[in-house]
């Protein structure tokens, strides 16, 4: 396991490789659901302002 | 009656629906892929014989660099379709790409910059791919920026889509630096006409890399183009049932 972990003596880049991608994709799908939620507040906002004027 | 797809794919309630219906395919899809490309990619190949395991940078490298170009080509051929045939939804897809093209292609220069300083005894060096990628990173900012900083929906989809389109020339640039110009980088060993240069312990994870990230892709793809054309719609009657769901 900690052969596995030291990868060949290049464990700081290897790991720091994949651990960025990981926090790009986790950030990605944060980020996307976000701008989702985000966009259907504003749509139900303005529907029920549209709402109180009719 | 061929052609009536198409013509639905510009009507944004009915990829509103398409898209929400696609999601979990393709994110579950992309998961799978992704999680057997790191197990293949980090434990099942073997070391390279020169680059030891270092070499297992390529997995996660070459994929963010392949998005980072196809997102970008997505993108702009999106803004151009919106461009020419003022299609709404198009725009809404090239707005949905440019932050995920953006954080691929950071991670493909940084951990281009992490594989380099082992192997080529520097971070950075101003090469013409390494150059010519960074270039793109700011086409991807420009593009964002530019978005951001006009009020009016549809006058920021439509300058911004004139720079995406403009920007698109440097894809091909990026591609075949390594062949035009004497660069650091090496040539694709994948991305050719010639078989790949590699065995299939290392190239099986590879491609499952790749297959997941554009499967990724379309998944995030999907759930930002919902959140765009929510906000560019204004008085559809459907929005109400889309928000209610």
């Amino acid at each position: 396991m900690s052969e596995f972990l030291n990868m060949g003596g290049y464990a700081v880049y290897v790991w720091s490789s994949y651990g960025l991608c990981a926090i790009v994709i986790a950030w990605n799908i944060i980020g996307a659901r976000r701008l989702l939620a985000r966009s259907r507040e504003e749509a139900r906002r303005k529907l029920a302002m549209r709402g109180e004027e009719a | 009656m061929a052609w009536t797809w198409f013509h639905r794919l510009g009507s944004p309630p009915y990829v509103y629906g398409l898209a929400v219906r696609l999601t979990p395919w393709f994110a579950w899809s992309a998961a799978l892929c992704i999680v057997a490309g790191c197990f293949g990619g980090l434990v099942l190949a073997p070391a390279d014989y020169q680059q030891g395991d270092d070499f297992r940078i390529i997995y996660v490298h070459a994929p963010s660099a392949w998005m980072s170009l196809m997102v970008y080509t997505t993108m702009a051929i999106s803004a151009a379709v919106g461009l020419i045939w003022r299609i709404k939804v198009c725009h809404a897809v090239a707005a949905a790409c440019a932050p995920i093209g953006a954080s691929f292609t950071l991670e493909a220069l940084v951990t281009g910059s992490l594989w380099g300083y082992r192997m080529w005894g520097t971070y950075w060096e101003w090469d013409p791919r390494l150059t010519s990628e960074l270039i793109l990173f700011f086409l991807y900012l420009g593009y964002m920026g530019l978005r951001s900083s006009i009020d009016d929906a549809q006058r920021a989809d439509r300058a911004s889509a004139v720079l995406a389109v403009v920007g698109v020339v440097n894809v091909p640039i990026i591609h075949f630096s390594v062949m035009w110009w004497n660069s650091l980088h090496q040539a694709p060993s994948v991305m050719q006409l010639a078989a790949p240069t590699m065995p299939a312990s290392m190239l099986t994870p590879l491609l499952l890399m790749l297959l997941g990230f554009t499967l990724m892709f379309a998944a995030l793809l999907l759930v930002r183009l919902r959140g765009e054309i929510l906000s560019r719609e204004r008085s559809a009657n459907w929005i109400r049932e889309a928000v209610a769901s």
